[in-house]
C-alpha cells in the first residue's frame, strides 16, 4: 500500500505559469477545470499580482479558488519537469459555478503519469506475450501482427468473428475512429459498448416516449419544485449536479426532492430532512411503484390536462405520420406487439387502472414503500395547489432504476412525468441524470441485418456479443478501454470462457518474431480458438494480466487534445497539458495505424483536430451536432480545436446553431418555449424538430404502457430465498471511476476503500452476527447466465420463464470477498458494493441475462448470502477505512 | 525481551512526520497509542519530522479539567488569526486516531472544511463522533480516524491539530495537512 503524505504547504504558480482550460475526465458533470503549468524552479507568490490565479491567499471561507495539495503535481512537459495545478474554474458560471468540486476532480491533478507516484504503473509500450509473459515490441510490429491476423480471420470465418468491444464515452476523436473501423470499414456486428452486450439503448422507454435522455440542462434540476430522482443519489455520484444545482434548490426555494431508491445516501438523508420523500423501495419494483404514483394521480384527477391535451399524442395522432405501427426502427417495432403502445391518454388511464399491480395496497407490499407515501410522492409532483398553479416537476433517472429493470422501468417513468406536464419546459423536464461523460460519434451504423438475433415478429436485433463469445463464435477480440470480464454481469464465468478459448489454447507465442507470432495465432483461430487484443492505459485484470495476447498502451486525458460533451449537451476542448508515458498513443492514432495496415482508407489523420473536424458531419442529426463550428472554424481560418478552446470551460451547448451569423447552444431539448429567429435556422443549422417538439412520429409525446409481466417472472426468480440477501452494486462519490485512478493510485482514496466492502443494514448485521470492519463472503451457486437463445420466434419466447424452459439458462457460481459496513444506508434485505473492484468484482454475482426488449442487463439485481469471516485489520486501525454512516445529515 | 525490541523498533521505523522527538519519548511512554498515532502518517525520517515540525509554535489551548466529553472547545492555532486559525478540541470519550489524555481520546482539528472553507466548528455529531455535515456541501470527517473523509467532496482529510499533553494542560505542537485558504498554514 502507498504511504498517504500530509503535506502542509503547496507551490505557488508564477503570474507568468501558462494557463490552459479542460474539464474533469469522470462524471457526466464534466465540471470546467484550469491547468496553471511552470517549470520547475520557479516559483509564485501569495499576492495577486505575484501568481498566475490573479488572487490574495488565504482565499475567502466557502468560495472556491483554494489549491490543495492533492491538486498538484509534476509533470513531464516537452521532455522537462513542470509544476502543474489541475484546479477547479474559479471562474466559471456554468456547470461547477465559482469553482465547486468533487473529490474525484478535486484531486485529478494525481491521474497525470509520474514516475514518483502509484501511476508509475502505466502502460508505455505496446507488448506482445511469449511464454506467459508481456515482452515489449514496436508499434509496427504490433499493428502487423494485429492486422494480418484480422484479416485472416475475416477472410475465413466473415467479420462476425472479429469483435470490438469498447467504451462509449472516451471522447469524441476515439470514439469516432475506432467505430470506423469496426462498423464502417469491417462492417461487423460483433460489436458491444462497455456497459452492454452489445449496442443497446440506455433509457428506451423515454424514447418511445418521444423525450431525448439528455434533454434537460442543469438548471431546469434547479427550477424544479418537486425533483423526481430514481435510482441514483446525484450527492454521491454526479456530485456538483447535487451542491450547486439540487442542493441549491432546497435550501433556496424549498424545493421538494422525492428519492426513489434501496439506499439511503447522504442526499437521500438530506432531502428528507427538508420536506422531501424517501421512497425506500425493494431493488427492482420500480416499474410497480411508479405506475401505483399514476394511478394515486389519474384517481385524483391530478393529472396536467391541459398540457396532455396540447402535447401527447391523441388517438388518430398515434398511429399519424410514420406511426407507432409495423416500420423498421427500433421504437416503432417495440410498439408493434400491442405490449406497450397505448392510443393516447384515455388508453393510458384505462390500462393503469385496470392493473393489479399498480393499486396502491398490492404496489405498497410488492415495494415495501408505505401506501401513504406513495401517495404523498403522487401529491407532491401533481396535485395543484390551492390558487390553481401547478408545482414545476422534474424527473431524473439513472442506472438503479434502468438497470434493475430496464424497458419498462424506464417507460412507465416517462410516462408518469407526462401526467405531471414534464418534458418539455424550464423546470419540467424527464432526463437522465448520467453516468460517464457523452464522449461517443459513430463513424459508421451498425449493420443490424447482418445479427442473427432476431425477436418475435421477425425484427432483428443486435447481436449479444457476450453470448455470441460463449457460442465460440468469436475468433479476433479488439477490447478498448475496458475490463470486459470483469466489468459484465456473471462476470466470473465470462472470464473462464475467455480462458477456454485463448490461453488454454495450445497455440501460445514463443518469441516476438512477428513472423512466428502471425502464424501460430492464425494457428489459434484455425483450431477455433480467439486471439485478444486490450488497449487502455492500464494493464487491468484479467482482460490484460492474463488474457491479452497483444497490449497496446493509450494516451488519455491531459495527454492529448480531445473534446466531449457533458449532461447538459455542453463541448469542450479537453487541453493536452503534459506528455503521454512512453510511446503510448491516443486511440484514435491506434485505430488509424491498424486501420491502415489492414487496407482501408480514410484514416490518415495527422493530428486529434483532424479527426474532430472529420467526425463533425457524423454528428449533424443527433443531440451534439457541433458541424457548424467546424464551419465556422474554417471560415476564420481555425481548426476545429481551436475555436471551441475559445470558448474555455463555458463551451458550447449541442446541438451548435447558427443565429445572426453566431453560434448559439441548445439550453434543452424539446424546448417549446424556445424562441426561434422568424427568418428560421440559418445556413449550417441542423434543424431537427425535436428541438422544440417530441422526438416522435408527431411531434407530441407517446403515452406507453409498462406490463409487469414483461419482467415479473425473471423478478420472482432471483429475488432473494431464504437467507439471501440483494447484493447491489454502483458507484461511490469517492470511487466514481472503475477502480484504475482513485481507489487504485490516490494513497488518499486507497487509504479510505483498501478493499471493496459491502454496505449492510443493522438489522440484518444483527442476524448475521456481523459488525463493521468484519470480512464477509458474499456468494451465490443460482447466477443465471444467458448462454443460447438468439431467435424468438413469438414474443414470449425470450421472456425469463421460456428461456428457462428452453435450456437457455444455465446456473454459475460466484464468491467475492468485502469488508462489512453497518449502517442505516441500505434497506433490510439489501447490502450494496462497490461494483467493478477487480479483486472482488459485485458483478460476478449479477444475472447475465439481459433485457429481451432493449439488451441491457440487469446489473442491480444481484442476489446472495452473506457470511462472516472474521475481523479485517480495518476494524480497529485508525489508519485505513471508516465505518461511520453515509448518511449522516 | 525480544518482543519488547522488536516493538522499539516497529515504533522507530513508524515514527511519524507529525511527532517530533519531544513528542516521541512522550508518547514512547506508550508505544500501542504511539503507534496507533503514526500509522496514518507514514514512514517519514525522524529527522524530516523534525524539520516539518520545529516550524509550528508550541501553543497551550486547554486545562483538562476544561474538558466535557463531547463538548467541543474552540481555540485558535497556529497563529492567532482569527478566520483561518479557527480549531476546535474535543474529548470524544472513545479511543481515537492522535488522540492524547489517558483514554486517548482527546483530538483536535481544523475547523475549515478542506472541500471550499465552509466552517464545521460547531457541527460536532455527538452520536457518531463526527465534523460535519458541512454547512455548504454536507462533506462529513471521522474524528476518530484523523479526518477522513466519511462521505462528501473534500480532497484532503479535516487537518489535525498533533497534541500534547503536559500534566493537567494540553497543548498544540503541530498541523498535519493544510489549513483551508493558504499555500501555507497561518503564520508559519
Amino acid at each position: 500500500m502507498s504511504e498517504q503524505k500530509h503535506i502542509d504547504s503547496i507551490p505557488l504558480p508564477p503570474k507568468d505559469a501558462e494557463v490552459l482550460t479542460t474539464c474533469c475526465d469522470y462524471c457526466i458533470v464534466a465540471c470546467g477545470y484550469k491547468i496553471y503549468r511552470w517549470p520547475v524552479g520557479q516559483k509564485g507568490g501569495i499576492k495577486a499580482k505575484q501568481n498566475a490565479f490573479g488572487r490574495d491567499l488565504p482565499i475567502e471561507l466557502d468560495k472556491g479558488g483554494w489549491v490543495s495539495p492533492n491538486m498538484h503535481n509534476i509533470v513531464q512537459h516537452n521532455g522537462k519537469p513542470h509544476h502543474v495545478i489541475v484546479a477547479p474554474d474559479a471562474e466559471t458560471e456554468v456547470v461547477n459555478k465559482g469553482g465547486n468540486h468533487s473529490i474525484r476532480g478535486g484531486a485529478i491533478a494525481q491521474k497525470c503519469y509520474s514516475e514518483n507516484t502509484p501511476t508509475k504503473d502505466r502502460l508505455k509500450y505496446p507488448q506482445l506475450r511469449v511464454n506467459g509473459k508481456l515482452q515489449r515490441i514496436s508499434w509496427d510490429d504490433a499493428t502487423t501482427i494485429f492486422s494480418e491476423v484480422s484479416k485472416h480471420v475475416i477472410a475465413n470465418y466473415g467479420e462476425h468473428s472479429w469483435a470490438q468491444k469498447m467504451f462509449s464515452y472516451q471522447y469524441f476523436e476515439n470514439t469516432y475512429a475506432l467505430t470506423k473501423l469496426a462498423l464502417r470499414s469491417i462492417g461487423t456486428p460483433a460489436f458491444a459498448w462497455h456497459d452492454n452486450p452489445t449496442v443497446a439503448p440506455s433509457t428506451p422507454g423515454l424514447r418511445d416516449v418521444g423525450i431525448d435522455n439528455f434533454s434537460a440542462s442543469y438548471e431546469d434540476w434547479y427550477l424544479a419544485d418537486t425533483l423526481v430522482i430514481s435510482g441514483t443519489d446525484p450527492f454521491e455520484t454526479k456530485t456538483v449536479i447535487w451542491n450547486e444545482w439540487i442542493m441549491k434548490a432546497i435550501t433556496e426555494h424549498q424545493q421538494k426532492v422525492i428519492f426513489i431508491n434501496p439506499r439511503k445516501t447522504t442526499g437521500v438523508a438530506f432531502a428528507e430532512e427538508h420536506g422531501g420523500l424517501h421512497l425506500w423501495l425493494n431493488p427492482g419494483t420500480d416499474t410497480i411503484l411508479q405506475n401505483a404514483i399514476a394511478r394515486v394521480i389519474l384517481e385524483n384527477g391530478w393529472e396536467d390536462s391541459e398540457w396532455i391535451k396540447k402535447y401527447t399524442n391523441n388517438k388518430w395522432e398515434t398511429d399519424s405520420g410514420f406511426g407507432q405501427g409495423t416500420r423498421n426502427t427500433d421504437w416503432q417495432w417495440r410498439t408493434t406487439w400491442g405490449n406497450f403502445q397505448t392510443k393516447g391518454f384515455d388508453d393510458f388511464k384505462k390500462w393503469i387502472l385496470s392493473q393489479k399491480e399498480s393499486d396502491l395496497k398490492f404496489a405498497s407490499e410488492i415495494c415495501g414503500v408505505d401506501a401513504e407515501d406513495i401517495e404523498w410522492a403522487a401529491e407532491l409532483m401533481a396535485k395543484p395547489r390551492s390558487d390553481g398553479s401547478r408545482p414545476k416537476t422534474s424527473l431524473g433517472l439513472e442506472k438503479g432504476n434502468y438497470w434493475s429493470n430496464n424497458y419498462t422501468n424506464t417507460s412507465s417513468f416517462a410516462s408518469l412525468g407526462l401526467l405531471c406536464g414534464a418534458g418539455n419546459r424550464p423546470g419540467q423536464m424527464i432526463s437522465r441524470l448520467g453516468g460517464h461523460q457523452r464522449g461517443g460519434i459513430k463513424g459508421g451504423n451498425y449493420p443490424v441485418g447482418k445479427s442473427p438475433e432476431k425477436f418475435g415478429g421477425r425484427r432483428r436485433k443486435p447481436l449479444d456479443l457476450d453470448r455470441w463469445v460463449q457460442a465460440g463464435k468469436v475468433r479476433f477480440a479488439y477490447v478498448v478501454g475496458t475490463t470486459w470480464t470483469a466489468g459484465t454481469c456473471g462476470s466470473g464465468e465470462l472470464a473462464e470462457v475467455f480462458r477456454n478459448q485463448i490461453t488454454r489454447n495450445p497455440n501460445q507465442l514463443t518469441s516476438t518474431d512477428v513472423t512466428d507470432a502471425i502464424e501460430t495465432l492464425k494457428k489459434r483461430v484455425d483450431s477455433g480458438g480467439m486471439v485478444l487484443v486490450d488497449q487502455d492505459i492500464y494493464l487491468r485484470k484479467n482482460i490484460g494480466t492474463e488474457l491479452a495476447d497483444i497490449v497496446l498502451p493509450a494516451a488519455t486525458w491531459g495527454e492529448c487534445d480531445f473534446t466531449r460533451a457533458n449532461g447538459e449537451r455542453r463541448i469542450r476542448l479537453y487541453s493536452k497539458f503534459y506528455d503521454a508515458p512512453g510511446e503510448a498513443q491516443p486511440d484514435w492514432w491506434i485505430a488509424s495505424q491498424i486501420a491502415q495496415k489492414m487496407g482501408f482508407s480514410g484514416f490518415d489523420w495527422k493530428e486529434s483536430n483532424d479527426v474532430f473536424e472529420e467526425a463533425a458531419r457524423f454528428t449533424r442529426g443527433s443531440r451534439k451536432n457541433y458541424q457548424p463550428l467546424v464551419k465556422m472554424a474554417k471560415r476564420q481560418g481555425l481548426k476545429g480545436h481551436e475555436l471551441l478552446r475559445s470558448y474555455g470551460t463555458t463551451g458550447i451547448q449541442g446541438p451548435i446553431r447558427l443565429e445572426n451569423g453566431k453560434l448559439v447552444g441548445t439550453k434543452r431539448l424539446h424546448d417549446s418555449t424556445l424562441e426561434l429567429p422568424e427568418t428560421g435556422p440559418e445556413k449550417e443549422t441542423v434543424w431537427q424538430k425535436w428541438i422544440t417538439k417530441f422526438n416522435s412520429q408527431t411531434g407530441k409525446a407517446n403515452f406507453m404502457k409498462s406490463p409487469w409481466s414483461m419482467f415479473g417472472d425473471f423478478y420472482d426468480h432471483v429475488k432473494p430465498r431464504e437467507d439471501e440477501l440483494w447484493v447491489l452494486n454502483g458507484r461511490i462519490n469517492e470511487i466514481w471511476q472503475s477502480c484504475f485512478d482513485d481507489v487504485e493510485r490516490r494513497p488518499y482514496i486507497t487509504n479510505r476503500f483498501p478493499e471493496n466492502f459491502i454496505e449492510i443494514n443493522p438489522e440484518d448485521a444483527k442476524r448475521l452476527g456481523i459488525e463493521s470492519g468484519d470480512y464477509v463472503s458474499v456468494e451465490s451457486n443460482r447466477v443465471p447466465v444467458q448462454k443460447s437463445g438468439f431467435y424468438g420466434r413469438d414474443t414470449s419466447d425470450l421472456l425469463f420463464a421460456n428461456l428457462l424452459k428452453g435450456g437457455h439458462i444455465k446456473f454459475v457460481s460466484a464468491k467475492v470477498k468485502a469488508v462489512a459496513m453497518v449502517m442505516e444506508v441500505p434497506k433490510p434485505g439489501t447490502t450494496f458494493m462497490y461494483f467493478l473492484n477487480t479483486d472482488n468484482p459485485a458483478n460476478s454475482l449479477t444475472p447475465r441475462v439481459p433485457d429481451p426488449i432493449s439488451d441491457n442487463y440487469r446489473f442491480k439485481l444481484g442476489v446472495g448470502k452473506v457470511v462472516r469471516l472474521g475481523e479485517s485489520p480495518y476494524k480497529n486501525s485508525f489508519k485505513q477505512m471508516t465505518f461511520k454512516s453515509r448518511a449522516i445529515v | 525481551m525480544k518482543e519488547e525490541l522488536m516493538q522499539k523498533k516497529q515504533v522507530e521505523t513508524a515514527l511519524p512526520s507529525c511527532i517530533n522527538r519531544r513528542q516521541f519519548l512522550f508518547y514512547g511512554a506508550s508505544a500501542v497509542s504511539t503507534l496507533a498515532l503514526s500509522s496514518i502518517f507514514g514512514a517519514t525520517s525522524a529527522l524530516a519530522s523534525e524539520a516539518l515540525f520545529a516550524k509550528y509554535p508550541r501553543k497551550k489551548i486547554a486545562k483538562l479539567a476544561d474538558l466535557k466529553q463531547d463538548v467541543p472547545i474552540e481555540f485558535l492555532y497556529p497563529n492567532n488569526d482569527a478566520t483561518y486559525a479557527q480549531c476546535f478540541l474535543v474529548k470524544l470519550g472513545e479511543k481515537a486516531g492522535g488522540g492524547v489524555g489517558a483514554d486517548k481520546d482527546i483530538v483536535a482539528f481544523s475547523s475549515l472544511c478542506t472541500h471550499m472553507g465552509g466552517l464545521l466548528g460547531r457541527s460536532y455529531k455527538p452520536e457518531h463522533k463526527v465534523a460535519g455535515p458541512c454547512p455548504s456541501h454536507l462533506t462529513t470527517f471521522d474524528l476518530t480516524r484523523h479526518g477522513m473523509v466519511i462521505a462528501g467532496h473534500a480532497v484532503e482529510s479535516l487537518p489535525q491539530i498533533v497534541l500534547e499533553m503536559q500534566g493537567a494542560d494540553i497543548y498544540a505542537t503541530g498541523v498535519s495537512g493544510l489549513i483551508f485558504g493558504g499555500a501555507k498554514n497561518p503564520g508559519v
